[in-house]
């Protein structure tokens, strides 16, 4: 999918994994206060917006955190562009909640044409190669056969599905860490390859929550966005700003700043 | 009631003046005035311009250290001036009631940053005056190429000094 910026863009702002749910109401007031006050013209969240979503009869019948949020992006969708796309939580996300949200739904990967860059966007996860029982995960999650299927049973029946794929996740990275195994990162050569794809010169992605700019050849870089928990110590919660009057990207941190955009703390 | 006016020197640049609220805003207008007669603003820098939203100052000196400041004020946004271009609002954290000495000078109809509801998402930024005379220089200043300094963004890769605040 390709998103041409029209002539009065002059910032965008990425976000992903926010991992929205009912437990972390301070996650969805820092959402809502950069909503009313970023200064960019489009925001593209790059997925994990909610910590599960297991259909969009979710929107009516969940905990009501999905309305709450669903109602911000909705207003803010009246003076900039949105964009969402699926993460690896939030992958059943559907059309009925983009309407919902005033957001327009991105293919993962989509690339954005800003200025005179081209910037794949993605949410990172598919590019995991060495997450060899996660993309098995995620070759059956991703079929219309399963999706069919797991959206044939009841809500609750689909949130409690969800709470143990998340535990069984989270038992994984445990594991992993107690085995002293790296985390892992996405495939240089695969984004690479994308880029090259696609024409674009530089990706930025979420779903590893861990920031940072990786070089990945001349002239193109992966930018990685960091995730938000203002629950945290310290708490976190950025958007990478792309900025037509700027060379490279900003990272603008939301948290503890004085001043109008720039102003999230916990 | 004629209301209030002060000068603000920028080395470089030239001289804005803004004409403060009085009625409409009056504890962000002693606020400020106060600051202005400390001193308090002399040499102090616009740290965060964003061109085409607005350019901000009034807490730092050259080099970015904080200047102390007096106790916060009560928000005044919901007194119906809107923070539409060249209007001169107060800076704060997300706190409503937070605002100390740190101003901005909105370059857009930023309507988004207008009162809406009294609650921490809906307050808004005060709006306490305008600028009556040097929006020339306050286009210049919107358009001095910035970059990051330590955990701040937007600042400016050269300083814009406020070398002095003048009550007229």
């Amino acid at each position: 999918m390709e998103i041409i910026a029209p002539p009065h863009w002059q910032m965008v702002d990425c976000i992903s994994d926010l991992h929205l749910q009912a437990q972390e109401p301070q996650t969805r007031d820092a959402l809502s206060r950069f909503l009313s006050e970023s200064p960019a013209q489009a925001l593209f969240i790059l997925g994990d917006l909610f910590e599960a979503w297991v259909g969009d009869d979710q929107l009516q019948s969940g905990t009501g955190i999905e309305h709450e949020v669903a109602a911000m992006l909705h207003t803010a969708s009246q003076r900039m562009a949105i964009f969402i796309m699926r993460g690896n939580r939030d992958f059943l996300m559907g059309e009925q909640l983009g309407a919902a949200c005033g957001a327009q739904l991105l293919e993962d990967p989509s690339v954005l044409e800003l200025g005179s860059n081209r910037w794949l966007l993605t949410h990172g996860d598919a590019q995991c190669l060495a997450d060899t029982p996660y993309q098995t995960f995620r070759a059956q999650v991703r079929s219309t056969a399963w999706q069919d299927r797991f959206l044939s049973q009841p809500l609750s029946q689909r949130l409690e599905l969800a709470r143990q794929m998340r535990s069984q996740s989270e038992a994984q990275k445990t594991q992993r860490k107690a085995l002293h195994e790296p985390w892992i990162d996405l495939d240089s050569a695969t984004c690479l390859g994308q880029l090259q794809a696609h024409a674009a010169d530089h990706m930025v992605h979420g779903h590893t929550h861990q920031p940072a700019q990786h070089p990945l050849g001349p002239g193109h870089t992966r930018w990685v966005l960091s995730d938000w928990d203002l629950q945290a110590k310290p708490p976190r919660a950025e958007a990478l700003r792309l900025n037509t009057a700027h060379p490279a990207p900003q990272r603008i941190a939301l948290v503890g700043a004085t001043g109008p955009g720039a102003n999230l703390s916990a | 009631m004629t209301q209030p006016k002060v000068e603000l020197h920028i080395a470089n640049f030239g001289t804005i003046t803004v004409e403060l609220d009085q009625e409409k805003a009056p504890k962000s207008v002693e606020n400020f005035l106060g600051y202005v007669a400390s001193g308090h603003y002399d040499n102090t820098i616009f740290h965060r311009i964003i061109p085409g939203f607005m350019v901000q100052g009034g807490g730092m000196e050259p080099g970015m250290a904080q200047k102390k400041t007096a106790k916060p004020i009560e928000n005044e946004a919901a007194n119906g001036l809107k923070n539409t271009k060249y209007t001169l609002a107060m800076a704060r954290t997300s706190d409503p009631h937070s605002a100390t000495s740190q101003f901005f000078i909105n370059i857009a109809d930023n309507d988004f940053l207008n009162h809406t509801a009294p609650s921490s998402q809906g307050w808004g930024y005060a709006v306490f005056g305008k600028v009556v005379d040097g929006t020339d220089v306050v286009d210049k200043i919107k358009d001095v190429p910035t970059g990051r300094k330590g955990f701040h963004d937007d600042v400016p890769k050269e300083d814009v000094v406020l070398t002095k605040a003048v009550a007229l």
